[in-house]
């Protein structure tokens, strides 16, 4: 543009601004009715459809088809026409090319036509260039799979894909038998976190069933989550689950809904797949869930492992009913056989029923084919449904998980272990029902009741299982190995489910006064320090067993030292004996007990007086007196 | 009174000869098509406001991120709304954003002497494209993570540094932490004061030049 020009173009200028209208208020008016207007239209998409969040994002799942915000769908599109190497060309050249020409656009139009008319060329490319960009939007919009109006999020997997895949990858294999929801819960030794603090019960019910059907957790989503949100809100029973595919519709709480004949929609694979996953393979779930009612906390099976497979699978067949001929009279027997083979028509025999058969059959009424079996069976006795037969109910992969664990569990593992733990390392503090008492480690301190309904309830077996492995203050000491202490994992773990068990059978303590075991200052004050040779048994043993012996004893010696006896308390230690017979100063237990912070015990130096009459009996020879 | 406030605060703060050249300034006779530009700085300070109330609860990690929205979503009173306006006012600032410079382009706006205004409008575009794809990956959803692994690997097939400017883009070889941390970065701090410097540039230049009148059919 000439100078000449410009200047037309500024006087022409002036006109129309003088002729104008100020921009308070005419203008910024429309500015405001518009401004106005937008937002009317964002309160309402707002409002009305709000923003999408999908589900958490999952690195693992490279399955998505990932779409770009709407604005950036042209630019995919147009890298669809740009294969292998000429994609730079689409996603690099053209975008660049296209802003540089847009930012320098002064520069190249130079003419001082201004009307659109008037520069046709640059009209012209403008128009070409919009229906591009719209048109290949379009076209994405089309290509692209269309987006889906609900999106139900499989919680499972993303329960998996937030606290379990960066370390395990996409999927787990877990031998069969494995207590997989007490891993989770309480983490392993090889570095896996807790997560018992984190999630909740359900929620590591739900991460078990995932882990050990996937796909069971992917029918889930598809076929229930519609109306089961959760995992949870379905039975985890698998009695329940499996009436809910044999009735359908018939199924009480689906009457009134619209649901899908499963038996039929679903391959025996998928059915499998899908009780998998709301009633996991996880031998100690199931046995809670499914046995414990009868058994209780374990059965301690001696036979094979086929042979109590067989026994879970065909359940109450094996069971023998009494016969009941010799018992009721012909009457009775007849009226019995009646009323099995149809209830509705011989009412008469409800009386009997519940007098003879309830105790064992509940209000669950045999129905029988005809009278002549009936009377067969009642009168001779035989099959028995007292245990369900299980291999109607669990899959084959439940029913090997439930075997695995039950054989473990009547082992002797868990809670017996714990049992004779408990004995060897806690009583002498906790007491032998963990009632507690005074602290024989740190005078004036009082120990819990440990095995009392409030200690229990507000510690889940995490929190009690770190007391036990880290120790606490106030003189307990950790006993995990990983700590310096002598118990490894498992048994922590056999100590916390024998500490747990307590809740539901609570100890029954014996009506004795709560005096504490051992009165810690009694004995040792009553010689006083210097008045001649000091007794190793009456004087020296009863520090020992006071203050010491708690953590340093045969059993669980700390620092491998064992204070219980004089010929242990001489040559025990794993840093050599702690004691040089006639040299209290050079005495590493002497050492211990006089540092200024008190380095023993660990809460509470001995008083000066103890701490005197051991070095006297030391420098005395430490004998056995 | 108050006109003798005004008087005192003229003489120190000259606010009345800001306020001529700015609000009494003559404009020639436009349409409603004039309003975009301003639309634009509107929705353009929704997204301010809506994004600093997000930043709020909004936690930039891959452990929390996620969470943080859906607690905003579904637990925060009114968190869904305000996330609502912020998302829709994202489209609409690209939606204002093209339809302003398509009638500053055909209305022949961009010519003398308004070559610089335009510029600073084309770098503006830029600007809230960034916006858009940086905030796109925020949310740490499915959507957001293979959209913006997807996105980013586009600039790796730049010739020669292509795989230095994934990297960059990335923060790492794949999308991790790092990544969104450097993602929210230049979403609240790095676009925001280019958007601030280059807005005040592109009003300054708008009020000091005029806005340009229709153009006539024969200029």
């Amino acid at each position: 543009m000439k100078k000449q020009e410009q200047q037309e173009y500024m006087e022409k200028y002036k006109k129309a601004k003088a002729e104008g209208v100020p921009f308070f208020p005419d203008i910024i008016f429309k500015d405001i009715v518009v401004s106005l207007l937008i937002l009317i239209i964002l309160v309402l998409l707002a409002y009305f459809i709000g923003a999408p969040v999908e589900a958490r994002a999952n690195p693992n799942d490279a399955s998505y088809t990932p779409r770009p915000e709407w604005y950036f769908l042209f630019l995919f599109q147009m890298l669809k026409y740009f294969p292998g190497k000429l994609e730079v060309v689409g996603a690099m050249i053209l975008p660049t090319l296209f802003i540089g020409l847009l930012l320098v656009l002064p520069f190249l139009d130079k003419s001082p036509k201004r009307h659109f008319l008037k520069r046709p060329f640059a009209s012209l490319m403008a128009v070409g260039v919009l229906l591009g960009i719209v048109g290949l939007t379009l076209l994405a919009l089309n290509a692209a799979p269309t987006p889906q109006t609900t999106v139900v999020i499989d919680k499972a997997a993303d329960l998996y894909a937030k606290n379990c895949a960066n370390c395990h990858g996409p999927t787990i294999d877990v031998p069969a038998g494995v207590d997989l929801h007490q891993i989770i819960a309480a983490g392993n030794h090889q570095g896996m976190p807790a997560w018992g603090g984190d999630l909740s019960t359900d929620e590591i019910d739900m991460l078990v069933g995932f882990i050990l059907s996937p796909n069971g957790s992917a029918l889930f989503t598809r076929e229930c989550a519609g109306c089961h949100k959760n995992a949870i809100q379905a039975t985890g029973n698998p009695i329940e689950l499996q009436r809910v595919f044999d009735e359908g519709k018939a199924y009480p709480a689906h009457k009134d809904q619209d649901v899908t004949d499963w038996k039929k929609s679903l391959n025996v694979d998928e059915q499998n797949a899908l009780l998998n996953f709301l009633a996991a393979p996880d031998g100690q779930r199931l046995f809670v869930i499914n046995c414990s009612g009868c058994h209780g906390e374990g059965i301690a099976f001696k036979g094979s492992k086929e042979e109590l497979r067989k026994l879970i699978v065909d359940g109450g067949h094996q069971l023998t009913m009494p016969g009941w001929k010799g018992t009721l009279s012909t009457d009775d027997l007849d009226t019995l056989a009646n009323y099995v083979t149809d209830p509705q028509g011989y009412p008469a025999g409800t009386k009997l029923f519940g007098i003879y058969c309830a105790t064992c059959h509940g209000d669950k009424v045999p129905v029988a084919p005809d009278k002549e079996s009936a009377l067969t069976m009642i009168g001779s006795g035989g099959a028995h449904i007292t245990m369900p037969v299980w291999g109607d109910i669990l899959t084959s992969d439940q029913v090997d998980a439930l075997v695995a664990y039950t054989l473990e569990s009547g082992s002797e593992t868990g809670i017996i272990v714990g049992a004779k733990l408990f004995a060897e390392n806690c009583t002498f503090c906790h007491g032998k029902y963990g009632e507690g008492g005074l602290n024989p480690t740190f005078a004036g301190d009082t120990i819990a009741p440990i095995s009392s309904p409030n200690y229990l309830k507000t510690r889940d077996d995490t929190t009690i299982r770190n007391i036990i492995a880290e120790g606490q203050t106030f003189g307990m000491p950790p006993f995990a190995s990983s700590y310096g202490g002598t118990l490894n994992d498992d048994q922590i773990a056999a100590l916390v489910a024998f500490i747990r068990n307590w809740e539901i059978i609570p100890p029954i303590i014996p009506d004795i006064p709560a005096t504490p075991t051992a009165n810690p200052t009694a004995t040792p004050g009553t010689t006083s320090p210097g008045s001649g040779e000091v007794s190793f048994a009456d004087q020296v043993q009863p520090i020992f067993q006071s203050r010491c012996i708690a953590c340093h004893n045969s059993s669980s010696g700390q620092a491998g030292f064992d204070a219980s006896t004089y010929q242990a308390v001489m040559t025990s230690g794993d840093s050599g004996p702690q004691i040089v017979a006639g040299d209290a100063a050079n005495s590493p237990l002497i050492t211990l007990l006089q540092t200024a912070t008190g380095f023993m015990p660990p809460m509470g130096k001995l008083s000066d007086d103890d701490i005197q009459i051991i070095v006297e009996w030391i420098n005395a020879g430490a004998l056995d007196n | 009174m108050l006109a003798n406030i005004g008087d005192w605060l003229n003489e120190r703060f000259g606010w009345r000869s800001v306020w001529e050249a700015i609000f009494l300034r003559k404009i020639p006779h436009v349409n409603w098509l004039y309003t975009l530009g301003s639309a634009t700085l509107f929705v353009a300070v929704n997204q301010a406001i809506t994004g600093i109330l997000l930043t709020l609860y909004y936690v930039p990690t891959p452990d929390h991120a996620y969470d943080s929205v859906v607690y905003i979503t579904t637990q925060l009173p009114m968190g869904w709304f305000i996330r609502g306006l912020h998302h829709w006012g994202a489209s609409a600032m690209v939606i204002l954003t093209v339809a302003h410079l398509l009638r500053v382009f055909f209305y022949g706006a961009y010519k003398f002497p308004r070559e610089v205004t335009w510029m600073t409008g084309v770098i503006l575009l830029i600007v809230v494209i960034g916006f858009g794809f940086t905030g796109y990956l925020l949310p740490w959803d499915q959507r957001a993570y293979w959209a913006t692994t997807v996105g980013t690997r586009i600039v790796g097939v730049a010739p020669v540094v292509g795989d230095w400017l994934l990297r960059v883009a990335r923060g790492g070889d794949e999308l991790s932490a790092v990544t969104l941390a450097r993602f929210f970065g230049t979403h609240v701090w790095v676009l925001p004061a280019a958007l601030i410097i280059l807005v005040g540039m592109h009003l300054y230049l708008v009020i000091r030049n005029g806005i340009s009148a229709v153009p006539g059919k024969d200029e």
